[in-house]
């Protein structure tokens, strides 16, 4: 019995831990599909000028990005937006995104260009941040996690 | 239609007040009170308290941004020439900012008022006239006179209809600029124009005297607001490829059209054989005369 419950407990500090971890994936994932999104849409103004809402159709996504992307749908439909679904977003991230579909789709080609340009500069910082915070904090979580398990497991023994 | 580009409240009170079928025009300037236009009348626009409805920029840009359904950039082409079309023919004017570079306009920005003409149909319209045009099987060289939103189009469009109730089985290319005329869409247009018509749409009428005679060989080519200045030189060409051309042109009457520049080697050729006016005096599309290659008034419109 006692042995049962210390497995069980691993168990659950490990998918406490492997959850928490996945956070910073999603948000690094996140950002990787933000900067193809914008990279997408550039070639879309340069060539093919596919209407916002039919650009937004052809979006593959999943997980929080496609929440975006049914959010900015909504937007382009009711004029209405919350993005606060996005939960692994701090507010500043919001208001950044809410900055991008608002202006979006505002601009002739060439003030699009330009708009889009700057927009994938100021998440470059972004994605590396989410990046370092995938590679450094991750593997730390699930490391301290289970030596925190295997060190609470030894005093329950 | 324009339910879904106008601001709810706003199309509340204007639906209200006049009947959408009669209007002719909604004309919007930021910081200026919401004008509609009926049979040539201009009228102001209360709002629940009576008071004017003002326009705000909000309200122009909310307006744009709804026609061009969030893609400015996929209609700057049309922005360039000061428009945007939606669908059924509606026809957006635009002023604002004009962005130039090296001498061309790159595009329109800060916009300031917007026109929205609503075309209507008038079924034969054209009908009082047909026999002038049409003669022993063949169309006479026409230009249809009129000043901007007298009817010219409406006529236009009636009178490619009639070639077909006539069973007039010539090749027509109409050339829609604007795409206001037959308001394509996937390749499906708006209006019944009859099986012997052939269209392109946002092209330039340079391009189609020279390329669509080459490649669609049509008896007749159809185009709208003849530029003198400009189209003259390819419509004296398609003329000379033995391809009868249908044309309007901004003009109130035939006395201004005499002053348009290049009017004079029209009328010495005698390039188009019929002239036919159009006026607003009992609404757009009130039909003056027709005239003949000298410009002698050979039928009344009746007033």
């Amino acid at each position: 019995m006692k042995w049962l419950l210390i497995i069980t407990f691993i168990f659950v500090i490990m998918i406490i831990a492997l959850s928490v971890s996945e956070q910073y994936k999603d948000k690094y994932n996140f950002y990787v599909n933000l900067k193809l999104f914008l990279e997408k849409f550039k070639l879309n103004l340069a060539f093919k000028q596919e209407k916002l809402d039919n650009f937004l159709n052809s979006i593959k996504s999943k997980k929080q990005f496609r929440l975006f992307i049914d959010e900015y749908k909504r937007y382009l439909e009711t004029n209405e937006l919350d993005l606060s679904k996005i939960q692994i977003l701090e507010q500043d991230e919001i208001a950044e995104l809410k900055e991008i579909i608002t202006s979006v789709g505002r601009l002739d080609q060439k003030g699009e260009l330009e708009q889009t340009e700057c927009f994938l500069k100021r998440i470059e910082p972004k994605l590396s941040k989410a990046n370092e915070d995938m590679t450094k904090l991750c593997p730390m979580i699930i490391k301290l996690s289970l030596l925190f398990a295997v060190g609470l497991a030894i005093l329950l023994i | 239609m324009l339910k879904d580009y106008l601001d709810h409240e706003m199309y509340k009170h204007i639906v209200s007040a006049f009947n959408f079928n009669d209007i002719n025009e909604i004309r919007m300037r930021v910081n200026q009170n919401l004008i509609v236009v009926v049979k040539n009348k201009k009228y102001f626009v209360k709002d629940d308290n009576g008071d004017f409805i003002k326009i705000s920029k909000f309200d122009l840009e909310n307006f744009i941004r709804r026609a061009s359904q969030n893609s400015l950039y996929a209609y700057n082409d049309s922005i360039i020439n000061g428009y945007i079309t939606l669908p059924k023919g509606i026809r957006v004017g635009l002023s604002g900012e004009v962005v130039s570079e090296n001498g061309q306009v790159m595009t329109i920005k800060n916009f300031s008022s917007l026109s929205i003409r609503i075309p209507h149909i008038i079924k034969n319209c054209s009908l009082p006239v047909y026999d002038f045009l049409v003669k022993g099987g063949d169309v006479k060289n026409t230009l249809i006179v009129s000043s901007p939103g007298a009817g010219k189009t409406t006529f236009l469009r009636d009178l490619i209809f009639q070639f077909y109730t006539h069973n007039f089985s010539k090749n027509v290319l109409l050339v829609d600029e604007r795409n206001e005329i037959t308001n394509m869409n996937d390749s499906e247009i708006s209006y019944d124009l009859g099986c012997f018509v052939d269209i392109y749409t946002n092209c330039s009428k340079s391009f189609a005297f020279k390329n669509g005679i080459r490649s669609m060989r049509p008896e007749i080519i159809v185009v709208d607001e003849l530029d003198l200045e400009k189209d003259l030189a390819g419509l004296i060409n398609a003329m000379n490829s033995g391809v009868t051309v249908i044309a309007t042109i901004h003009a109130k009457d035939i006395n201004q059209l005499k002053r348009k520049t290049g009017f004079d080697e029209i009328l010495n050729q005698r390039y188009f054989q019929r002239f036919v006016v159009l006026n607003e005096d009992n609404g757009p599309g009130t039909l003056e005369g027709v005239y003949d290659e000298r410009l002698n008034y050979i039928f009344s419109g009746g007033l």
